[in-house]
């Protein structure tokens, strides 16, 4: 029997190759712009791009990667399109643990804010799960639900702080808006074995995710032992996105959108989505602040609101080119 | 090959199963009937170790489901559902090569083996030409014969289906039943029509108020008298087939 009318959906090596390239050369010439400009022959003797661009370009790359997994992960675990990283209220968690620490005046502490960020973020997400936990099993719409409904509340806290405290509401704004203005060797030493290791589990438990949505029974029925690979990956998605956020705030769209575009693209195989949306997630956002930190320079946008206004019209326009329904 | 060891199963103060013990032999299609609400998904789901009875316990191959991992078990049993559900785009194709999963290992890739398997349960279940559709696609029969081809792709010695023919029509029904002869698996088959039963089934498990009220060849099982008491329906039987007394 031969199967020429088929072929793998499994991930493409060239493909992989080709996108790693593209995002080692687009690092590369990411280094060269910013407030200040290099020549290609200059940049090595320069302590800007030791100490400020090269970890600002690092740390883009990791939360473009890390956002993009886990929104791929999260889309399959919880078999609903809708959702992104943030679902579980990390992204609100951490917010208001970097809002409490602007207004303790905790910013001129290494880590102060992130530090409370990731406490934060830490403290929600493992709120939420105690509430979704019945018995030994996790039970995912209540999982969503009260990630929905505790984002809610917390925001409504933040706004609470932000107009009791309006001398320091630029500057919560500007965190939750997110920017890799500060990002320093620390937050890539801190984020990168997070990301390495985390993204590696999702990698791993790629065909399960391609199971898990067909159903948790069936899933199970095919092999997959479907509670502990939903706690593995829960655990290790909620750590890196907890670790992302709390670096560098919230950016949004890229942990929804980027696996959307990669499975319009290449289809619903997350042994194809979740490598692909690793390196076109990187690529992304670090295109995005390249040109936050050079658009208006020497201001900067929000990356933030960069992702989305880059992004929007890039996917609404794959939507409309491959016109496929969900 | 089933052993079924006094399982009792309840759901807060309600008890659904109330100490049912059977064996199933090997290679024979048993049908479980009753009437709605009376078990009989819930005894497939503990055949097929999705439940953990709350007492007793069930043997596939001598060993207890309990003690398999799930890549194990998987081997072993197959498991089709009433509603086939998978979200974003896998073609048919894709669908029935997950039923391969329990032979990989993970980050290992299908092997040529893998496919061929595949295009051999597609062909069987007569849906190889629709391997490249999506299940929107699919009409509900469509889509029932790919799961079929699906868990035959799991190689298993034992099937379990819940309700496989409930939203076919005649046609199809007859197909899927026949399909099942064929496969020739140690069946256990959740089927409401009683002659679709008695036509293709060997056995019956007749529950009846959380317990087993008849258990054997089905053409001895399915009396008048049974079918009375079960579904509180008259009946009569005539040459073969079982005859509603309708009034």
């Amino acid at each position: 029997m031969s199967h020429k009318s088929y072929k793998s959906s499994r991930a493409n090596p060239w493909v992989v190759a080709g996108l790693a390239l593209l995002l080692v050369a687009a690092m590369g010439a990411s280094c060269l712009f910013g407030a200040v400009d290099f020549a290609w022959d200059e940049i090595l003797h320069s302590p800007i791009f030791w100490r400020l661009r090269l970890p600002r370009v690092l740390m883009s790359v990791l939360v473009g990667a890390v956002l993009s997994v886990c929104g791929a992960a999260y889309q399959s675990v919880f078999r609903n399109p809708l959702t992104d990283p943030y679902v579980l209220g990390v992204s609100s968690g951490a917010s208001l643990g970097a809002a409490v620490a602007i207004l303790l005046g905790l910013e001129a502490w290494l880590w102060g804010v992130g530090g409370m960020a990731l406490a934060a973020a830490l403290l929600t997400v493992l709120f939420i799960y105690r509430i979704a936990s019945i018995g030994n099993r996790m039970h995912t719409t209540t999982l969503l639900l009260t990630g929905v409904c505790l984002t809610l509340l917390i925001s409504a806290l933040i706004s609470f702080l932000m107009v009791l405290n309006q001398e320091k509401m630029d500057s919560i704004i500007f965190w939750t808006m997110g920017s890799f203005g500060s990002a320093s060797w620390t937050d890539v030493a801190v984020l990168a074995p997070v990301a390495l290791v985390g993204i590696g589990v999702v990698l791993w438990h790629a065909r399960d995710l391609n199971l898990l949505l067909a159903g948790s029974e069936a899933a199970q029925s095919m092999g997959v032992e479907v509670e502990r690979v939903k706690r593995v990956l829960l655990l290790f998605t909620t750590l890196m996105v907890a670790f992302a956020v709390s670096s560098c705030g919230v950016i949004g769209f890229v942990g929804l959108i980027v696996p959307h575009a990669v499975r319009l693209v290449a289809g619903p195989d997350n042994r194809r989505v979740v490598p692909y949306s690793m390196l076109c997630g990187a690529l992304f956002v670090l295109v995005c602040d390249t040109l936050a930190r050079t658009v208006l320079r020497p201001s900067e946008l929000p990356v933030g609101s960069l992702t989305s206004i880059v992004g929007a019209p890039l996917f609404i326009y794959l939507l409309y080119k491959n016109k496929k329904s969900y | 090959m089933i052993t079924l060891e006094d399982i009792h199963v309840g759901f807060g103060s309600r008890t659904i199963l109330d100490g049912i013990s059977a064996h199933l032999a090997e290679g024979r299609i048993t049908a479980v009937m009753g009437p709605n609400g009376c078990g009989k998904t819930t005894l497939l789901r503990c055949i097929g170790g999705l439940l953990h009875p709350s007492q007793g316990q069930v043997l596939i191959a001598d060993r207890p489901v309990g003690s398999y991992t799930a890549r194990q078990l998987a081997r072993q049993v197959a498991f089709v559902r009433q509603q086939a559900q998978t979200d974003f785009d896998f073609s048919a194709f894709e669908i029935v090569l997950m039923g391969r999963n329990p032979y990989q290992h993970h980050l290992q890739n299908e092997s040529q083996a893998d496919w061929d398997i595949v295009e051999q349960c597609m062909r069987q279940t007569g849906t190889w030409h629709l391997r490249l559709a999506r299940p929107a696609e699919l009409s509900g029969g469509e889509l029932q014969r790919v799961m079929i081809a699906r868990a035959l792709a799991q190689q298993t010695p034992v099937m379990l289906m819940d309700e496989p023919v409930s939203n076919l029509d005649i046609a199809h029904q007859l197909e899927v039943m026949r399909l099942l002869r064929q496969a020739a698996k140690t069946t256990v088959i959740v089927i409401h029509d009683l002659n679709l039963a008695l036509h293709y089934c060997d056995d019956v498990l007749l529950l009846h108020e959380g317990g087993l009220l008849f258990h054997g060849p089905i053409a001895e099982g399915l009396t008048p008298d049974r079918i009375a008491t079960v579904y509180g329906v008259a009946t009569h039987l005539a040459d073969g087939q079982v005859v509603f007394d309708y009034s």
